[in-house]
């Protein structure tokens, strides 16, 4: 149906796109020595893995967002309710309290990542797999099993802070925030590629998504195998959430914010337009507000505090709204 | 479509118990019967959204376990009463999901005259480019029928389609039902509270009672004194309006 809604959405693609393009530019180039070529490219090698950084994460959590949105039909619920962002905190916590912060998991990013990554998909996969089977794929039940392990994992978590040594809580407190500044290359690519093989793998689940959220009978009645479409998309969203958490820290609050301005903005139910354009959002953010952090506060502030005072703001806006329509 | 033995069953406690029947072909059927009858755990269980503990239901000479949903998609197309959608959707692209089954998300020009053609037999032109959630329920039922007729199946399954709606457009609704049936040649299966409406638009009538059939058959035959009385355990007097039997009860 390629009519005018069609198009309009496909031109304000064009300027999310253009303005993501020109925050990036913005992001790489200000502030740059460019009389000489050394300084040039010592400031390009540190902003450009950052930059990426930004570009996935804001990639894998405006899709998860998007996806989990519309299989639970609700558009102010964020994946955050799965518990990835508590699970997260509590692996790393377990880490540095039983291991150290001098141990090889602590130091070694890669190491790291990869134990994390493996640890929230597998632990996730387990846990909702189980439990989806278990309740009759309820997604209700799937939230509050969510709701129930988040303060679950909190509460092991703040009891191990508690005891901890001070000296280690502090090694420990920088990596529960999100942060773009330690990210190796290695990882980059290795997100780059999970993310691939994710969209390949599911393309024909989220081709379906336009017809799921017309509810679960009437995606039925047009043909769909409902419940192990479900079942895939939502493994392939904590998926995306582990990548997006592993990479950067707890920040998918951030879902919230973009997948709801996307959703603002573009007005259709096409799954690709919200996607595409929900990303663009959360590029958008983490760029202009990295910008901010390194440029206007220098340093003094993490992003995350940005996103999360915005995104509280936002939250308010939309419930109020909500109760008015 | 016939159906045997078909059994559903909650806690132990059975809500359809060993339901066997035909559903004439191109006929309006309405199943009616009192609340927790089990007459739309029935309607549930041969739309497939409700799985069955025992019985078999044969679909076109075939067990409807063993049909691929995307084939049974295109012969049985089915509307129920929770129909709320989150998103901003027109009525086009509303009946535009009725095509998916045939074309996916890639609707051929085929695939729009079959739209245009929907949204015309339900008179919905000056609505095609509104939002589903800014209609009335009337409309919006008018849509969901619109997308029902995209779909293009034989066989179409309605549960309480005139629920929540005025005489009006109810009565409108049962008259689409009557013309889908005439001019179209579908087989309609609804679920109805209302007696008279049942009985003034359907050929055949199947009367639940406790999860079982109390009496299947044509309007004259069901529609008496003494089954609705034994069904609805109240009492009622029949009257002959336009050749149709009319209930009155009190």
């Amino acid at each position: 149906m390629k009519n005018a809604a069609y198009k309009k959405n496909l031109r304000k693609l064009m300027i999310l796109a253009i303005l993501m393009l020109a925050a990036a530019a913005l992001y790489m180039l200000w502030n740059v020595n460019f009389t000489n070529p050394k300084f040039l490219k010592y400031s390009l090698s540190l902003r450009f893995p950052k930059m990426c950084t930004m570009l996935i994460a804001a990639f894998a959590i405006g899709a998860a967002s998007i996806v989990f949105q519309s299989i639970i039909n609700n558009t102010i619920v964020t994946p955050c309710l799965l518990g990835m962002n508590s699970l997260y905190t509590l692996l790393h916590t377990v880490v540095y309290f039983f291991l150290g912060s001098a141990s090889f998991l602590a130091t070694n990013a890669n190491a790291a990542f990869v134990v994390d990554l493996v640890l929230m998909i597998v632990v996730a996969t387990i846990i909702y797999g189980y439990f989806f089977k278990k309740t009759n794929y309820n997604i209700l039940y799937v939230l509050l099993i969510g709701t129930v392990l988040t303060s679950f994992f909190g509460s092991i978590q703040s009891t191990l802070v508690r005891v901890m040594d001070p000296n280690e809580y502090e090694s420990l407190l920088v990596t529960l925030v999100a942060s773009f500044d330690q990210v190796n290359a290695e990882i980059i690519i290795l997100c780059v590629i999970l993310l691939g093989v994710l969209a390949f793998v599911l393309r024909k689940d989220l081709a379906l998504l336009d017809v799921i959220t017309l509810g679960k009978e009437q995606a039925i009645n047009l043909g769909v195998d409902y419940d192990r479409c479900i079942r895939r998309l939502l493994i392939g969203v904590t998926a995306c959430i582990a990548i997006a958490t592993a990479m950067v820290g707890p920040i998918s609050f951030l879902g919230l914010i973009i997948a709801n301005l996307g959703r603002q903005i573009m007005k259709t139910y096409r799954h690709s337009h919200l996607i595409i354009g929900s990303s663009l959002f959360g590029m958008i953010a983490l760029v202009g507000g990295q910008l901010l952090v390194e440029h206007v506060f220098n340093y003094s502030v993490p992003v995350s505090t940005f996103i999360t005072l915005s995104g509280g703001i936002y939250f308010l806006f939309l419930l109020l709204r909500q109760k008015k329509g | 479509m016939n159906v045997q033995n078909l059994t559903k069953k909650y806690d132990g406690k059975a809500v359809v118990d060993t339901v066997s029947f035909e559903i004439p072909k191109g006929k309006v059927t309405s199943l009616i019967g009192p609340n927790g009858a089990g007459k739309s755990t029935v309607m549930g269980m041969i739309s497939r959204l409700i799985a069955k503990d025992a019985g078999l239901i044969n679909f076109e000479d075939k067990d409807i376990s063993k049909w691929k949903s995307k084939e049974l998609a295109k012969r049985l197309a089915i509307l129920t009463q929770h129909n709320n959608i989150q998103m901003k959707l027109t009525v086009k692209e509303l009946v535009a999901f009725g095509r998916f089954p045939y074309s996916g998300s890639r609707l051929n020009q085929e695939d729009y005259d079959i739209i245009d053609q929907a949204i015309a037999y339900m008179e919905l032109e000056e609505f095609r480019d509104r939002f589903i959630d800014e209609l009335s329920g009337g409309q919006r039922q008018r849509a969901y029928i619109a997308m029902a007729i995209a779909q293009d199946t034989e066989y179409l399954l309605l549960d309480e389609p005139t629920n929540n709606l005025d005489i009006y457009h109810a009565t409108n609704m049962m008259k689409t039902v009557r013309r889908l049936c005439d001019e179209l040649g579908k087989t309609v299966v609804l679920v109805l509270h209302e007696i008279n409406y049942a009985a003034f638009y359907s050929d055949y009538i199947c009367a639940f009672l406790d999860g079982k059939i109390a009496k299947f058959g044509t309007v004259d035959e069901v529609i008496t004194k003494e089954t609705l009385s034994e069904v609805y355990k109240v009492d009622f007097e029949i009257m002959e309006i336009a050749g149709k039997p009319l209930t009155i009860y009190y």
